[in-house]
């Protein structure tokens, strides 16, 4: 990298007695040994010093295979295979970032643009312009190097983004870790989590409250990406530290609600549903900050929706929110998911309505209740793997005994 | 999203046309930029023509009025309706923002 960019900075002719080398692994084919020999003197009078000679098509393409070269320098005519056939089996073999430079005699207008078609980098005309050579080949070194870079930058930053995915998922608890807080406490749940191939802020948490009672929270940072996942994993923080009022909703929402205005810049936000389930009335009084309207699924078939209504949580220090309550019946289930569910602003006429959610969440209980419920809707919900992966995905749904 | 901007006596109107989403962060700088050039002490964004808002729209709306008061001037929405209405709703946003 490093010598190259001192190459594009020298001026030809500027410096003169010192030619900084370049590592670059050419491979110089050509049928006639003399052409080789010449082309070879040239790229060596400029540094490039780490090169390897073929004398027809079937010996470059050999030579490929085993060296790896950073840039292919190669005549048409040759005999037993020609370069229009090398081009077409190395564009096959090693895509199209490969640097190809065609060095031909043929001046032919049809021809010279064969071979491009055919898969060429580029091309030089023979008999060879020392100076012209060098400098095609020292742009095309370059080029290959700034995309390795941007390649391996890129690959690093998907690496890195999937670890922060996997951390995101860990904040969540566990199946075993969920059914051993719920279950005794009257109440069968299934989740599922899936932070989208961005990153982004959905954030859900289940907390015991005594023997009777847990508390059922899910947040929706606003915003995507790096900086929605950083705020999802200070949100964790405050909602871990907020353990008093943990059985009043309204109360412990507003504390949330205020305490994310200190922690997120004016324009971002946080939707969110707080719910205590009691198993001793099957009650549960909820507060909402513009939550995903949430929905009861009742045994007997009907549906409910509970009122979302509230300010949202994080864009004021005074803020108050009703608690309302809903009852339950056994069997009855209560349905917690995130916008990425029903909002699709790319295809407004795709959005899904409440009842319509209902009624997908309905058919997928029908096959095998809670057992693989979130798996099942997805597959209702979104049309291919690229729409379940724009955002983050959560779904809850609760079974009171 | 397109938007115009029409001043008379102290009163700015914003007039934001089409959808308010994730993809006009760029433009809405324009909106927010002239809330602190202008003269005129009272904004009025007006949403009759604003189709549908997503969670980054309101958080720009959200930004305008910070930056209105923060220069001692007062932001109100007006003509909402539909989707908009629907969203304001929701998340209550009117007890921050007056709404007309």
């Amino acid at each position: 990298m490093q010598a190259a960019r001192q190459n594009l900075e020298e001026l030809p002719g500027e410096d003169i007695g010192h030619v900084p080398s370049d590592d670059a692994r050419i491979l110089v084919v050509d049928d006639l040994k003399s052409s080789r020999m010449m082309i070879g003197a040239v790229l060596a009078a400029a540094g490039f010093t780490n090169l390897d000679y073929a004398g027809d098509g079937i010996e470059a393409l050999e030579k490929i295979r085993e060296i790896k070269p950073d840039l292919l320098v190669l005549d048409i005519v040759m005999p037993r295979m020609d370069g229009f056939d090398v081009c077409r089996k190395v564009r096959q073999e090693l895509g199209h970032d490969f640097p190809i430079l065609v060095q031909s005699g043929i001046t032919n207008a049809d021809e010279r643009v064969r071979v491009f078609d055919e898969g060429a980098t580029d091309l030089v005309s023979k008999p060879i312009n020392a100076a012209e050579l060098i400098s095609r080949v020292r742009v095309h070194v370059e080029h290959r190097r700034l995309l390795a870079d941007l390649r391996q930058y890129q690959r690093r930053m998907e690496d890195e983004l999937r670890t922060v995915e996997a951390m995101q998922v860990s904040l969540m608890k566990s199946d075993e870790d969920v059914a051993a807080i719920a279950e005794p406490r009257g109440a069968r749940i299934a989740s599922h989590y899936q932070p989208s191939n961005q990153l982004g802020g959905d954030l859900w948490q289940i907390f015991p409250i005594d023997d009777d009672c847990f508390g059922l929270l899910m947040v929706d940072l606003s915003g995507h990406g790096v900086t929605a996942a950083i705020n999802a994993f200070r949100l964790h923080m405050l909602i871990e530290s907020l353990t008093d009022d943990r059985g009043n909703p309204a109360q412990w929402l507003a504390t949330l609600a205020e305490r994310l205005y200190q922690l997120l810049p004016v324009e971002h936000f946080a939707t969110g549903f707080y719910g205590v389930y009691d198993r001793r009335n099957r009650s549960m009084v909820y507060a909402s900050g513009a939550a995903p309207t949430a929905l009861v699924l009742r045994n007997d078939g009907r549906n409910e929706e509970l009122d979302p209504s509230g300010l949202l949580l994080g864009v004021s220090d005074d803020v108050s929110y009703d608690a309302r309550t809903v009852m339950f019946e056994p069997g009855d289930r209560l349905f917690l998911y995130s916008d990425a569910l029903t909002e699709d602003f790319k295809n407004v006429e795709n959005s899904l309505s409440e009842t319509d959610l209902a009624n997908i969440a309905r058919q997928a209980l029908l096959d095998d209740g809670l057992n693989g419920f979130p798996d099942r809707v997805k597959a209702q919900v979104f049309a291919t793997p690229e729409d379940e992966m724009r955002d983050d995905i959560t779904l809850i749904l609760m079974e009171a005994r | 999203m397109d938007y115009t901007i029409d001043t008379s006596d102290n009163c700015a109107t914003v007039k934001i046309q089409g959808v308010l989403t994730f993809d006009d962060h760029e433009k809405f700088k324009g909106v927010v930029q002239s809330i602190s050039t202008e003269q005129a002490e009272e904004i009025v964004i007006n949403l009759a023509e604003t189709k549908m808002i997503d969670s980054a729209g309101i958080g720009m709306l959200l930004l305008a009025n910070d930056k209105a008061m923060k220069a001692g001037k007062t932001v109100k929405l007006a003509g909402v309706s539909g989707h908009v209405a629907k969203v304001v709703e929701l998340s209550k946003i009117d007890q921050l923002i007056p709404v007309i």
